[in-house]
C-alpha cells in the first residue's frame, strides 16, 4: 500500500472547516492520501453543563438542555424533565403526553433532514442540501407557532409542556405528513439512489457489530450495524408503548447504511405522529407541580433515544432547590470514538464521509 | 419479575467483592471500593441470566469526603439496568481503567479524569478531553473556585512592547 520515499504529512482539519460539523477538529497523519492515524480534539465548544447545572434550579436548567443536541431541542428538554419527574414521582396528563411524542417524533424528523443534507453537502452534493432544508422549515415554522422559537425551543416543562399548538398547527401537520412521503422519494431520487453517492459511501467505513457493542455505540449508527436495539422498544419511556412502529435495522454496517436508516426512521416517526395525533385525548396539558421544585433526597438515571444517539442524564439531589449533580450522557460524544479506529486506512475524502455519517452535533459532544 | 434474578445475581456478586447493594428510584446500585471494580465489571457483565454487558455510561461524582466513579450498565439484550459505584480517596484517585472491558470508555474516563482528576491505571491515552493540557484544577469538584465576574470582565492591560 505504502508508496516508498514519502513524507508522512500531518493534516489539521478544523476547528474552522467546511465538513466539521461546528468546531470538532482532528489532527490526521497522512500517507500520501491514505490516514494512518486520527486524533479528535474536542472543547471548543465546551461551556460547562454541569457545573452550570449545579448553581441553578431544575426549572432554569431547561433551556440550557437546548443547546445540547440544538438540532433536535424538544427531545433534550424531554429528557431532563423525564429525569426530574421520575425522581419528584409526577405523573402527568395525557395530552401532554402526546403531545410531547408529537413534539419528539417531529424533532427527529427535522434532525435527520439535516443529517441527510449535511452529509449531500460533505461529499459536495449542494442540490440535495437545498431540498432536505426547504422541507426541515416546515418543522422549525410548527414549533414557531407553538412555541414561539424556532431552533431552541424550550417547549417542555416539568410537568407537562408550555403551550397548547394554535389551532393552524393541527393543518400545518397533516399537510406536512402527507407530503413526507413525496419528500422522501425526493431525496432518494436526487441523494441516495445517485451512483456517485452511493460509490463514495457504500463500502466506506466499516463499523461491525461486535466493534460498535464494545465501543458503546447507540442509536442509528447501532442499528446499522445489525443490533436491533432502540429504547423506545427495548425500555419503553413516555408512552411509546402504546404506538405500533418498527424499529429499522440494516446490516450494511457502512456510511451508506447509516444514511439510509435515517430515511427509514422518518417512516417509523411519521406512523407515530399518525397514531398520536389521532388518539389525542383532551384536557390539561400541565400536572399540578409545586412552584418551587424540590425533589427528596436520591439520584436518578432516565435515557431516551435522541435522534443521535442515547441521551441519558444522571441527577443527585441533595433535598434543595439545585442539583447536586447533573450528568449528561451525551450520544454522540461516544459515537465519534469509533471514527480514528474505524477511518484508519481509508482515503481523506472518505474520513469526511464517515465523519458526516456519525451525524455529530457539536453542541452535544462538547456540552 | 426479570428484576427479582437481577437482583439476586447483585447480591451474589456484592459477597464476593464486599460491596453493599442499595436501591434509589427502582434502580440496583451496587457499591464498591476502587481495587475490587475490574472484577466487578467483568462479574456484571457474565451475569449467566442476566447480562449488563453493555456500558452506556461512566462519569465522576464528588461526595466531598470522597470521589466515586459511576458506571451505568445495560444490556442491548434486556430491559436489565445495573449502576455500579465505586469508591476512590480524594486524596489519591486512582483506579484501574476500564478500557480493557470496554473499548468504549476511552472518551469517558478521559472526561473523569479531566474534570475530576481520578487517574484511570492502563488507560492508553489519558489526557485532558475538553480543558487545554494546562490547565490547572478540575472543575467538576465542589472546591473548585470560579473565578468571580468581576474578575473575568477585567481589560487586561496592554503591557509596552506588546
Amino acid at each position: 500500500m505504502a508508496v516508498e520515499n514519502t513524507q508522512e504529512l500531518l493534516l489539521n482539519m478544523g476547528p474552522q472547516h467546511p465538513s466539521m460539523h461546528g468546531v470538532f477538529r482532528m489532527v490526521v497523519n497522512l500517507e500520501g492520501e491514505t490516514v494512518t492515524k486520527i486524533d479528535p480534539k474536542l472543547g471548543y465548544l465546551h461551556r460547562g453543563l454541569e457545573k452550570l447545572a449545579e448553581s441553578r434550579t431544575y426549572s432554569q436548567f431547561i433551556p440550557y438542555t437546548d443547546r445540547l443536541d440544538y438540532l433536535a431541542s424538544p427531545h433534550n428538554n424531554w429528557a431532563y424533565v423525564q429525569t426530574v419527574e421520575k425522581l419528584m414521582g409526577v405523573e402527568i396528563p395525557e395530552r401532554a403526553e402526546y403531545l410531547r411524542v408529537i413534539f419528539g417524533e417531529l424533532a427527529r424528523i427535522a434532525s435527520h433532514q439535516v443529517m441527510i443534507a449535511s452529509t449531500a453537502l460533505d461529499i459536495a452534493g449542494w442540490t440535495a442540501w437545498s431540498y432536505a432544508f426547504r422541507d426541515r422549515e416546515r418543522i422549525l415554522d410548527m414549533y414557531e407557532m407553538t412555541a414561539g422559537s424556532r431552533l431552541t425551543v424550550n417547549i417542555m416543562r416539568i410537568g407537562g409542556i408550555s403551550a397548547e399548538p394554535p389551532a393552524e398547527f393541527w393543518p400545518a401537520l397533516k399537510a406536512f405528513l402527507d407530503d413526507t412521503p413525496e419528500m422522501l422519494e425526493e431525496y432518494y431520487g436526487i441523494f441516495l439512489g445517485n451512483e456517485i453517492t452511493q460509490g463514495r459511501l457504500k463500502n466506506i467505513g466499516i463499523l461491525s457489530k461486535e466493534l460498535a457493542e464494545n465501543l458503546s455505540i447507540t442509536g442509528p449508527v447501532l442499528r446499522a450495524s445489525g443490533v436491533n436495539y432502540d429504547v423506545r422498544k427495548a425500555a419503553p419511556y413516555s408512552i411509546y408503548d402504546r404506538f405500533d412502529f418498527n424499529v429499522p435495522v440494516r446490516t450494511g454496517c457502512d456510511s451508506y447504511d447509516r444514511t439510509l436508516i435515517r430515511m427509514d426512521e422518518i417512516v417509523e416517526s411519521i406512523k407515530i405522529i399518525k397514531q398520536a395525533v389521532r388518539d389525542i385525548p383532551e384536557g390539561p396539558i400541565m400536572a399540578k407541580v409545586p412552584k418551587v421544585i424540590k425533589p427528596p433526597v436520591g439520584e436518578v438515571y432516565h435515557r431516551v433515544e435522541n435522534p443521535k444517539g442515547e441521551l441519558g442524564f444522571y441527577i443527585v439531589s441533595d433535598g434543595t432547590t439545585k442539583p447536586s449533580r447533573v450528568r449528561i450522557r451525551p450520544g454522540t460524544f461516544i459515537n465519534i470514538q469509533m471514527l480514528p479506529i474505524v477511518a484508519l486506512g481509508w482515503k481523506i475524502q472518505d474520513v469526511v464521509a464517515i465523519f458526516a455519517t456519525l451525524d455529530a452535533v457539536l453542541g452535544e459532544v462538547d456540552k | 419479575m426479570e428484576n427479582n434474578v437481577l437482583r439476586q445475581r447483585v447480591e451474589e456478586l456484592a459477597t464476593r467483592v464486599n460491596g453493599e447493594v442499595e436501591e434509589s428510584v427502582g434502580a440496583i446500585i451496587l457499591k464498591v471500593k476502587a481495587p475490587y471494580i475490574i472484577e466487578t465489571l467483568t462479574g456484571a457483565k457474565n451475569f449467566p441470566d442476566a447480562p449488563c454487558d453493555f456500558l452506556h455510561d461512566l462519569c465522576g461524582l464528588d461526595l466531598v469526603d470522597h470521589l466515586e466513579v459511576v458506571y451505568q450498565l445495560s444490556s442491548l439484550s434486556g430491559s436489565q439496568c445495573l449502576r455500579v459505584k465505586a469508591i476512590v480517596e480524594r486524596e489519591n484517585p486512582v483506579i484501574d481503567s476500564a478500557t480493557r472491558i470496554w473499548q468504549g470508555a476511552n472518551f469517558l474516563e478521559r472526561e473523569a479524569y479531566d474534570m475530576f482528576g481520578i487517574t484511570f491505571k492502563g488507560h492508553p491515552n489519558l489526557k485532558r478531553i475538553y480543558m487545554w493540557d494546562d490547565f490547572e484544577g478540575y472543575p467538576l469538584r465542589k472546591d473548585y473556585v470560579i473565578e468571580p465576574i468581576e474578575e473575568r470582565n477585567k481589560v487586561r492591560q496592554r503591557i509596552e512592547g506588546e
